[in-house]
């Protein structure tokens, strides 16, 4: 098991680097850009936070971009939460699949191991990328701090970075069972389901009757402006994104096993 | 008499479509067993059934005296294995993929896999994205018996080899049996069948007919395809 777990991270590794490179550097720069745009900004922070519906959707009713704190949970916090949910999701939905588009599956199933080890490595595997993209991430951001000279929310950033990391892990899972259902990479599927739940959470925001529904929603406890002004944790959000999550890997690793394995 | 193989009553549909039906089966030890029959005839649906990559709906399986479902780790651990089609993981070296499939494996096969290599010209230096479809050919046939497996089960394995690869293929098969080893040859080559099988069967709708003779003439093999393409 632990060789097919170091297999998957290697083959893996360049899109993990390009991805966590790419979503941490463009949140690095955005922050950058705050020194540059802060009296502009300053200026804006006002009618930003009188927009009504689109205020709320994005968090400036309640937060003030003006502040280092607002800034980093209205932008950054948009790029990292559709940046790692995308990844997580096309990590995830290629996982079980790509063995038998690529037609490496019968290679790997002729070796004796049993498919529950093979799916248990590549779910650690999954966990392991999905860590490693918030650790690189968490430092880049960090590192925006430090150059900013702005002293770091600690407790609201760390908050804000494992809820993230643990929203990644329920979509992960999710798009894992997908994988474990299809003999076709669902690139497509899984991006779409990423962004469904990032706009699931937007108009769950401002659309009254949706607002009771919004746990159903992997962003909904884990919404940057929500953890940086404060706001009390959505338990039922965080519960019912834990069963998710173990209710898709229990299904992943029963149906792939069960299943036939397309040539 | 000891049976490497024993299949009893093997079906296999998927949905509507039939795959095999009843199919019992039995090869001995130290057998090299030609398994012939029609694109579409059921061969492959039987050795993926053997191998564990599909359920079948009734029947039994036994490899080696184990339970094919129950036992599938146990029965891949003395199996070598070699599909049809050979695929790898592109961005792995020859190398990488033949020490994989070893550590797998829990064994140090890298004196059989050298000789192997050797044997069969591979150069392990190349990655699997820069070779033929003859040379992963080859890096199959060295994954499939670098671990010296008690059993194994090629499905249509000479596509892509060229004449001398092809003998120095039959050749290894024959020394591995001489050592104890067993061979299951799925393939559409009469030739192979007449000149290496000591028994053989055919399949045809699904269905398996063992013949009395590996050493069968091209007029009553061809018979098998034509009725299938009439029917």
């Amino acid at each position: 098991m632990n060789r097919i777990f170091i297999k998957e991270l290697k083959m893996n590794s360049k899109m993990l680097l390009i991805w966590s490179l790419a979503v941490g550097g463009i949140g690095f720069a955005c922050l950058l850009l705050y020194s540059s745009m802060e009296g502009e900004i300053r200026g804006m922070a006002d009618a930003f936070s009188n927009m009504g519906m689109f205020s709320d959707a994005f968090g400036m009713s309640t937060l003030s971009i003006a502040t280092i704190k607002g800034y980093f949970a209205t932008e950054v916090g948009t790029v990292h939460g559709l940046g790692g949910s995308m990844f997580a999701a096309l990590i995830a939905v290629g996982m079980l699949s790509k063995e038998e588009e690529h037609h490496t599956g019968e290679f790997l199933y002729s070796l004796p191991v049993s498919r529950r080890s093979i799916v248990l490595a590549k779910a650690i595997c999954i966990l392991a990328m999905i860590v490693l993209f918030s650790l690189i991430c968490t430092g880049l951001y960090a590192l925006g701090f430090v150059i900013l000279g702005e002293e770091l929310p600690v407790k609201e950033f760390t908050s804000y970075m494992a809820f993230q990391l643990v929203m990644n892990i329920e979509i992960a899972g999710i798009c894992f069972a997908l994988s474990s259902v299809f003999s076709k990479t669902m690139t497509g599927a899984s991006l779409g389901l990423a962004l469904i739940f990032y706009l699931y959470d937007l108009l769950g925001r401002v659309i009254p009757d949706l607002k009771k529904y919004l746990f159903i929603g992997p962003f909904s406890y884990a919404n940057a402006s929500d953890i940086f002004s404060g706001a009390d944790l959505s338990v039922k959000a965080l519960c019912f994104g834990g069963c998710i999550t173990v209710i898709c890997l229990v299904f992943a690793f029963i149906h792939y096993d069960r299943r036939d394995l397309a040539a | 008499m000891n049976y490497v193989i024993e299949i009893d009553n093997l079906t296999k549909s998927y949905g509507k479509n039939r795959g095999v039906v009843d199919v019992s089966l039995k090869v001995k030890e130290g057998d090299i067993f030609g398994f012939l029959g029609p694109n579409g005839a059921g061969k492959s649906t039987t050795i993926r059934s053997m191998m564990g990559f599909l359920r079948f709906n009734k029947g039994s399986i036994k490899i080696l005296g184990m339970d094919s479902v129950r036992d599938r780790e146990k029965i891949l651990s003395e199996v070598g294995y070699m599909p049809s089609e050979s695929w790898f993981y592109d961005s792995m070296k020859v190398s990488e993929v033949i020490s994989y499939a070893a550590d797998i494996r829990g064994k140090d096969c890298s004196k059989e896999a050298e000789k192997l290599c050797e044997r069969l010209k591979v150069n392990t230096e190349k990655k699997i994205r820069e070779l033929s479809y003859g040379n992963r050919k080859k890096v199959s046939i060295v994954c499939a018996m670098q671990h010296r497996p008690k059993l194994f089960i090629f499905d249509e394995p000479t596509g892509g080899l060229d004449p001398l690869m092809q003998r120095s293929f039959f050749e290894l098969i024959g020394e591995y049996v001489d050592n104890g080893a067993t061979c299951l040859l799925s393939t559409h080559v009469l030739t192979e069948v007449n000149k290496y099988c000591k028994s053989a069967a055919i399949m045809r709708d699904g269905r398996l007919t063992m013949l009395d003779s590996p050493s069968i003439d091209d007029d009553e093999f061809l018979k098998f395809y034509e009725d299938e393409v009439e029917a």
